[in-house]
């Protein structure tokens, strides 16, 4: 009898209850897209944040002090320490290896250059102190799966503009930087001429004109094995970049691994700070020292919390309203059915099954409008997500079931109300349509 | 005529006030929902205007986003600017709003107690570190002006050197040498580390190049517009030198608030629908129990867009009255909410509540659609009691 008394509901009135579930999925949509986009807004944001380059930097332990200005490292090539770059692999089997999403190491030289293209220019045609950077461009790093990490200097620094072509990793060739071009009157195709010493002179061939607005500017960029070759030290480097995702550090991330107990050093490791990462690399790179460039990662993280406390804020507002919405509709579909309510009790139904059975109707009216407005929902946030980052969030059991549970709890409570009313009314008048 | 069309309007408006005042419990319901969609809508526009100047403020964390050097001369040989030009930098107007701090590098010997290291010796106002370079981490903070004897040790090499606050430093140039207490220690993570921060004088005295810096940093506050214009007013100004964005802060600034407003906006215009939603299902329960007025109206002559016209006139007051009531409500809360989000109160915008009123309205309108229904009832089958 109750089965069929809710079927025969669902039958007799099919557009009402139609209206009914497209309220509530409609409500229920907006809850998941809001949702879904603010779970993911986190991460989207941490990897744009990317765009402001490495937020980690690795020197040999052992240096003697760079002695860098405006970002030229001026020291000597027999000054200070140089780390193997054999062992830069192992950077991707740290516990944190699928957050490391770029790593380039750099080798400076100091070198004397000199350029046919100059003759063209009122330049001199030997310059003594050109800063020579080595980096990888675009690198193939093999993993121990046998997969290839592609990695390089143009992920690390997203923001350099290239006007050619970067050079092949293995080649002779090299970049020049927009002032060094400038002066030299050098263009992509023209060679120029490299030297530590002045006599063991490496011709590169320039590939393109490298825009930074840093110190790359007025340099030559080269493949790393060519400034290894020029400073005669094959197979190492002085610097290195690493580019991570990271969680936004707390009080907690910010304390001194050697001070905590087994618990927390493992709570600490386990969460992407910066600086739980930088420990890690610090552990497969032997003789380095890691550290975690502040002004970037204390500003990202700085953005981060604010932008995502802000959108905690507008997403428990959007749930707020979408609940007033659902709320509202089922109170709206009790309200109409009171003749229905005045000739059950009449026959003798008691409030509890009353209040049971339409309880169940809208139960069942959730689960169709709640799982239809999931459905749409998703679509929304893949539509948002792609107009604003481009990458749709990926679809999450936990937003469906925290959107069910909302839907049928504020369902249940909108129709609560005007059952408590129903409850006490007195079927004689009702029937009689007063 | 004029009797009859006053008479008219006073039927109006009482016919008005009796539907308004007819259920209290559904009035409270759609004014609530219309009053927190407009103070949802009103406290977001407020935040996303203001969230602008918040981040562009949060942005100084990175650092100067434009850097001014000398240009080079005919030898390719990098060259100093005058001190002078950052009394001259400051006192232009139009480009008033930015923050500049010299600094002046050398390289020098410093020792403390027996160690001795090469170093970049950098040379600035060190009072102004703390405003201008707030990413910066300097321990123990400095309470009072650091006096000319003073220095800030970069901690790499204060490790390297054992040297802790107080410490002295000797720092050897050629044959010139200058001494200085450790006032603070630097933790940046990048190159400043490994280097000595001593007052501009000293340094200038150190590397003999009294009145000269190297380099002066500068911060423009605003999206990258506002420091491409400042760039290309400088360039204009001062042809002597070289003027240059931070490309990786421009570009990357630009595009990550592209993004954050992106999902503000996404978010208000979600809400805003959802609002939409919620009075219109409020507007459909009131379309079925009106079917009686309705038909009694029609029965007495009333015609369809007259009628019309009256529950639109309805749905309208109550628009503007939640949307009053809800904007004003929804600016208080984002001052709150800014608080909460960014630690300084949100500046409320006038510009915001007449928006976001005339919103509540256009909403409380177009969710009267379901009324519609009620233009194709028919007097007679409502007087039948037929549904």
């Amino acid at each position: 009898m109750f089965l069929r008394l809710i079927t025969d509901n669902f039958a007799r009135r099919p557009r009402r209850k139609v209206l009914t579930a497209a309220a509530l999925g409609l409500g229920m949509a907006v809850a998941t897209a809001a949702l879904s986009v603010s779970l993911d807004v986190g991460d989207r944001l941490a990897k744009e944040f990317r765009s402001l380059g490495a937020n980690l930097v690795v020197t040999p332990d052992a240096d003697s002090l760079p002695l860098e200005i405006g970002g030229v490292d001026y020291r000597p090539v027999n000054a200070g320490a140089y780390l193997p770059e054999a062992d830069l692999p192992k950077i991707k089997t740290v516990f944190w290896r699928n957050n490391i999403i770029a790593f380039a190491p750099v080798l400076e030289v100091q070198a004397q250059t000199w350029s046919p293209a100059s003759r063209n220019v009122s330049a001199p045609a030997v310059s003594d102190k050109a800063a020579v950077i080595g980096i990888w461009a675009n690198h193939s790093v093999p993993l121990k799966d046998g997969s290839f990490f592609e990695t390089g200097a143009a992920k690390t620094s997203p923001w350099w503009k290239m006007e050619g072509n970067w050079f092949a990793d293995d080649a002779t060739q090299c970049v020049v930087g927009t002032h060094f071009a400038e002066k030299s009157g050098m263009k992509a195709g023209d060679t120029v001429n490299v030297s530590v010493n002045g006599r063991d002179w490496i011709a590169l061939t320039a590939t393109g004109v490298l825009t930074s607005s840093g110190p790359e500017d007025d340099a030559i960029i080269v493949p790393l094995q060519v400034a290894q070759k020029l400073a005669n030290k094959p197979g190492q480097y002085r610097k290195l970049y690493v580019s991570a995702l990271t969680k936004p550090e707390d009080d907690f991330a910010r304390r001194d691994p050697k001070t905590m107990n087994a618990d927390e050093l493992e709570r600490w490791s386990c969460s992407p700070y910066v600086s739980s990462i930088a420990y890690s690399i610090k552990q497969v790179l032997p003789g380095s020292d890691v550290r975690v460039i502040h002004r970037v990662a204390d500003g990202e993280g700085m953005i981060l919390t604010r932008v995502q406390t802000l959108l905690w804020l507008v997403t428990a507002a959007a749930l707020l309203a979408s609940a007033l919405a659902v709320g509202a509709s089922a109170a709206a579909s009790v309200i109409e059915r009171r003749t229905e309510i005045g000739l059950m009790k009449a026959l003798g139904a008691g409030s509890a099954t009353v209040g049971f059975l339409l309880a169940a109707e809208q139960l069942l009216l959730v689960l169709v409008g709640g799982g239809i407005g999931y459905a749409l929902g998703l679509l929304l946030a893949r539509f948002l997500g792609m107009k604003i980052f481009g990458v749709p969030p990926a679809p999450s059991l936990l937003v469906l079931g925290v959107v069910l549970v909302l839907a049928a709890g504020v369902t249940l409570l909108g129709s609560a109300l005007p059952l408590r009313r129903a409850a006490n009314y007195d079927p004689a008048p009702i029937l009689r349509g007063e | 005529m004029e009797d009859r069309r006053a008479l008219n309007r006073n039927m109006f408006w009482r016919v008005i006030r009796r539907m308004v005042f007819a259920n209290r419990g559904r009035l409270f319901v759609i004014l609530l929902a219309l009053g927190a969609g407009a103070t949802v809508t009103s406290a977001l526009l407020n935040l996303r205007v203001d969230a602008k100047r918040r981040l562009n403020s949060e942005f100084r964390l990175f650092g100067a986003n434009v850097l001014i050097t000398a240009s080079e001369d005919s030898a390719g040989e990098r060259r100093t600017l005058d001190e002078q030009f950052l009394t001259r930098l400051e006192s232009e107007s139009e480009v008033a709003k930015f923050a500049a701090i010299p600094y002046l590098y050398s390289v020098a010997k410093v020792a403390a107690d027996g160690t001795a290291r090469d170093a970049v010796v950098a040379g600035t106002h060190l009072d102004l570190l703390e405003n201008r370079e707030p990413g910066w981490r300097l321990r123990p903070v400095h309470a009072s002006e650091y006096s000319a004897s003073e220095c800030v040790a970069g901690a790499r090499l204060a490790r390297q050197l054992r040297a802790s606050p107080g410490s002295k430093l000797r720092l050897k140039s050629r044959a010139r040498e200058e001494e200085c207490t450790v006032a603070a220690i630097l933790e940046t993570g990048a190159s400043e580390d490994d280097q000595a921060f001593v007052q501009l004088a000293t340094a200038q005295r150190l590397s003999a190049s009294e009145g000269q810096v190297s380099i002066v940093k500068v911060f423009v506050a605003g999206d990258s517009a506002a420091i491409n214009r400042t760039i290309g007013a400088l360039r204009l100004k001062f042809p002597q030198v070289r003027v240059q964005p931070v490309r990786r802060l421009t570009e990357g600034q630009a595009k990550l608030y592209g993004k954050i407003s992106g999902v503000l906006t996404a978010t208000v215009v979600v809400v805003l629908a959802l609002t939409a939603l919620c009075v219109m299902a409020a507007m459909t329960n009131i379309a079925a129990e009106r079917k009686n007025d309705v038909g009694l109206m029609k029965a007495i002559g009333g015609s369809v867009r007259r009628v019309l016209r009256i529950f639109l006139a309805e749905a309208a007051l109550l628009g503007l009255v939640a949307g009053l009531i809800g904007a004003a409500a929804g600016i208080l809360l984002s001052i709150g909410l800014g608080k909460a989000v960014f630690g300084v109160a949100a500046e409320p915008r006038l510009v915001v509540y007449p928006v976001s009123v005339a919103l509540t309205v256009i909403v409380a309108i177009l969710a009267a659609y379901p009324l519609r229904r009620l233009a194709n009832i028919r007097p007679a089958s409502v007087f039948r009691g037929e549904e």
